[in-house]
């Protein structure tokens, strides 16, 4: 039967694919399981033998592409270029339309003996509470358990949709802040921290009061319709801003895909920064001011989506800097962390896998304080590291230090 | 009951695939040949290895070994419905012994991650070629790889002491010991590179190497190919074998920086890439005479990487020139052969005259150090004629390289892409010799069947007397 929508994975971006194999020892799932069909290459192959009518969007099929992370890590890795994530989204709005009410199958994927303890986490986290929030999700939405790794939440109901903050001294300009889905009401302090920033920085802040969700796990998960509201949504609410900030990196790299999903997306694409990305701009112009070492470590975990969808990672880095700390990496800092969206749910063995290896990472690096600029993984991390460990997102430690606080 | 439920009795469910689309993406390796899969088996111990074998042989299924299948000549493509046994799961470091500077291994284990084990301990795993971040062990022993540091340190043969393997009867063997020359016949010395036709390797005794004290990567830029050669040549006449030299023409270069963004020079002709290792004094030493010798030849840039950063950068660079080449055209088709150095740059004329007579696009990125050329040609294997016109293409290239005192392969391997060019190269006698040998270690041809050899390569097959070893014992 081959592709059946408008949105299947497009000829020219699996004819980018030679085959070289150099995108797999990247990928997370490859290597857990050294199964091909659970690497970059294996998944392209399938979608190619797909679009060459020689196999079918089947169980099979469905399950190789719905194991994969779409953490991009192969992306980064991929000399050809290959667009791996447009084609992965393409794959999954097939199994969408062909497969409509498909459910995770029963089928286990092998993962490496390297989980130290194999219980199951029974709970659900970011992934599962985005779907409850938005309604998206065909995989185990209904059955959402304890949802785990979130910040204690505040006590009074702060949506930031429809606000506007003024800048600190003369105004240099005015920038949109994208509210989202979840990190508004469950990540308010970071906002908080962006507001706050961006404000002493010289900018008018403001939440368009339109604004939807970004759609990211909607596009993750297939539903093109959805996907494709939302984005327009977007362009209206967002149209005539200087920038459109985020501090959730995995809408981040959504928002610059929007060229592909709504009429006018690649021009509000154009604009969308990370806050961390224009944060170390105002560093670099001497807009704000930078902080001398207070001899404390941070670790900085690369979010999936800032590093290998947005290739961020010196911004990030630069802004725990200048509020006076000793960045360390985490080694290899390139590895999902296994939050990933629905995908602690769907594959919780897999993600407790990578969840636990992070963790091992951060023990490592003998930081206490982990900087992580994605919400998903900002929970993922607390589910696994050590207690004593903070999670917090770059620009938390950056407004701390201009506010003369901890 | 079948060969399937026999694998799956083994290793369990989990480990065995035989669905069409979980056999499709076992059916090729980085090359460009498809070959039929019957089944596929991820076993993790030497045990299940056994049980793999003998299961195939039961039902009359030939067995073929993966690796990562980043091999580039087929090595891992079945030519008859076959059992893949994909060994990336047996991807443990079982031993280092830094006293004697060896390590037990698994042959899933990644070569690059063998050497990030072992660097903070002072050694690496040498044998380096550019897929090392993927590749593995069991694969490197398969078609005993080279690498841009072969140069100084040899092909993975010099680096292997000993290995376990599968025979096909399901017989667990150790070929060779720690000592660096073993007593007797060398057989570890055959298995590699026999590309899984002699047995299944499961374990692999490998000679660690100590980490060099310094190091120093210059990035030579030149306005033609030959200038870059003619450092090639001059250094070795210096006396300097550095640890490795690599050129790479414009087209590649410019394929290249498009993804790392190094700042290589992509207006040049040519660059080479240059690394020497060993003390600090020495290492200044030679890195100024290379220097010179380049600035004689012409070149109009010079580079020294400043920091590890910058070396793996340009490195990384390097090491991702065959897949870079997909950036042109869907389809590619890499050429592997040696050259005598001194005949680089008229080989290398002669390749581009080829390229532009059958009007398809070439790369060049090489170990120029050791004349070993690897022409690349991208193209798309859609267009009418393409593939064809790619591998007529191809079989003058080769012709051209054998005319010139060059060899059929560098250190792909043979597989089968160049297996009917053998006869090129060896005689029926010297044929004879390699199928008899084979034969002892597999006479019903189970493993990895119709690899290496030409059909025709025995005696007999030609209508000749068949071998003594093969009259019925009295
Ligand atoms: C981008 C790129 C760069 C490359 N650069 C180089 C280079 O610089 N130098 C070089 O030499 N090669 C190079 N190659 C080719 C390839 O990487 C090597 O041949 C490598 O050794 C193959 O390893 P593998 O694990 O992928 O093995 P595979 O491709 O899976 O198998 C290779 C052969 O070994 C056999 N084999 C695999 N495992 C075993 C085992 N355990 N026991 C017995 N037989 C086994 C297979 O049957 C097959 O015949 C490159 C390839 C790519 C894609
Ligand atoms: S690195 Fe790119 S071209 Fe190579 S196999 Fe992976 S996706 Fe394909
Ligand atoms: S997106 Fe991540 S999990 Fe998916 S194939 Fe690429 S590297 Fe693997």
């Amino acid at each position: 039967m081959g592709w059946i929508t408008g949105a299947a994975p497009t000829q020219a971006q699996l004819d980018a694919c030679v085959t070289c194999g150099l995108c797999l020892p990247h990928c997370p799932t490859y290597r857990a399981t050294g199964d091909e069909a659970a690497s970059p290459r294996g998944r392209l192959t399938a979608m190619a033998a797909i679009a060459d009518g020689i196999a079918e969007v089947d169980e099979t099929f469905a399950e190789m592409m719905s194991f994969c992370l779409q953490c991009r890590a192969c992306e980064t890795a991929c000399p050809s270029l290959v667009p791996f994530g447009r084609a992965m989204e393409g794959a999954r709005a097939e199994i969408a339309a062909q497969l409509p009410g498909r459910r995770r199958s029963a089928r286990r994927w092998l993962v490496g003996s390297a989980i130290a303890n194999p219980t199951l986490v029974g709970a659900a986290s970011f992934g599962a509470a985005v779907a409850q929030r938005i309604g998206v999700g065909r995989s185990g939405a209904g059955t959402i358990g304890k949802v785990r790794g979130l910040r204690r939440l505040p006590l009074r109901s702060s949506s930031t949709r429809g606000k506007s903050w003024p800048a600190r001294g003369v105004p240099r300009g005015t920038v949109a802040l994208l509210s989202g889905c979840v990190q508004d009401p469950w990540f308010a302090e970071v906002h908080e921290a962006t507001i706050s920033v961006l404000r002493a920085g010289g900018f008018d802040v403001v939440a368009p009061p339109t604004q939807a969700c970004c759609g990211a796990l909607a596009a993750h998960d297939g539903a093109v319709a959805q996907t494709r509201a939302l984005a327009a949504a977007n362009v209206a609410a967002f149209d005539g801003f200087e920038y459109v900030v985020t501090d959730a990196a995995g809408c981040g790299a959504h928002l610059k895909e929007y060229g592909h999903w709504a009429e006018g997306g690649d021009v509000l694409a154009a604009r969308v920064v990370d806050v961390t990305e224009l944060v170390a701009q105002l560093l670099d112009d001497g807009q704000l001011p930078e902080f001398g070492s207070r001899g404390q470590r941070v670790a900085v975990q690369d979010p999936c989506h800032l590093r290998h969808a947005q290739r961020i990672t010196v911004a990030p880095r630069r802004v725990v800097a200048a509020a006076g700390f000793d960045v360390v990496d985490l080694d290899p800092s390139g590895r999902c962390c296994g939050a990933a969206g629905m995908y602690t749910i769907t594959y919780p063995e897999m993600s407790e896998s990578l969840g636990r290896a992070k963790a091992d990472e951060i023990d490592r690096s003998g930081a206490a304080v982990v900087a992580s600029a994605n919400p998903g993984c900002e929970m993922q991390l607390r589910s696994y590291a050590d207690e004593a460990v903070r999670i917090v997102h770059p620009i938390e430690l950056y407004a701390a230090a201009l506010q003369g606080r901890d | 009951m079948s060969l399937v439920d026999d694998l799956v009795a083994a290793l369990g469910a989990d480990r065995v695939k035989a669905h069409p689309l979980e056999l499709r993406v076992y059916d090729k390796d980085a090359g460009v040949a498809r070959g039929p899969v019957a089944a596929v088996a991820l076993p993790e111990s030497t045990a299940e290895v056994v049980a793999c074998v003998k299961a195939a042989r039961t039902w009359g299924v030939p067995i073929v070994a993966r690796g990562a299948g980043t091999g580039l000549a087929g090595g891992a493509v079945p030519t008859e419905p076959a059992l893949i046994v994909a060994l990336t799961r047996m991807n443990t470091i079982h031993e280092v012994d830094l006293e004697n500077r060896t390590a037990w291994v698994g042959p899933g284990v990644i070569n690059l991650d063998l050497s990030a084990h072992t660097t903070p301990m002072g050694f690496h795993y040498a044998p380096d070629p550019s897929s090392q971040s993927v590749c593995t062990i069991g694969g490197n022993v398969g078609t005993n790889a080279g690498g841009p540091h072969c140069l100084a340190e040899g092909t993975t043969v010099a680096h292997i002491l000993a290995v376990e393997m599968v025979t096909v009867d399901g017989e667990i063997v150790e070929l060779g010991g720690p000592a660096p020359d073993p007593i007797g016949l060398d057989l570890r010395a055959v298995v590699v590179g026999s590309e899984g036709t002699m047995g299944l390797v499961t374990r692999v005794l490998v000679k660690l190497t100590p980490n060099a004290p310094d190091v120093r990567t210059l990035l030579l830029a030149y306005p033609t190919i030959e200038g870059a050669a003619e450092t090639v040549s001059q250094t070795i006449a210096a006396g300097i074998i550095p640890a490795a030299l690599e050129i790479m023409d414009r087209p590649m270069v410019q394929a290249v920086e498009n993804f790392v963004h190094a700042g290589y020079p992509t207006e040049s002709a040519a660059v080479l890439l240059a690394e020497v290792t060993g003390h600090p004094a020495a290492v200044t030493a030679e890195a100024g005479q290379i220097e010179r010798i380049a600035l004689q030849a012409g070149t109009t840039e010079v580079r020294s990487a400043v920091d590890a950063a910058e070396r793996d950068l340009l490195w990384l660079g390097r090491k991702s020139a065959f897949g870079a080449v997909a950036q042109s055209a869907p389809d590619y088709y890499l050429h592997d052969t040696v050259v005598p150095r001194t005949r680089l740059v008229e080989t290398m004329t002669r390749l581009y005259e080829i390229a532009d007579r059958f009007e398809i696009s070439m790369l060049n990125v090489f170990h120029a150090g050791d004349g070993n050329l690897h022409p690349l040609v991208a193209f798309d294997g859609r267009d009418e004629g393409a593939r064809e016109r790619v591998m007529e293409a191809a079989e003058e290239m080769v012709r051209v390289s054998l005319e010139v005192g060059g060899s059929l392969s560098g250190e792909h391997g043979i597989g089968l892409e160049k297996r009917d060019l053998m006869a090129d190269v060896f005689s029926p006698i010297d044929l004879d010799a390699q199928a008899r040998l084979r034969d002892a270690f597999d006479p019903d041809g189970a493993l990895n069947p119709g690899k290496i050899l030409p059909h025709g390569s025995r005696c007999y097959d030609f209508g000749m007397q068949p071998p003594l070893s093969q009259e019925p014992a009295l």
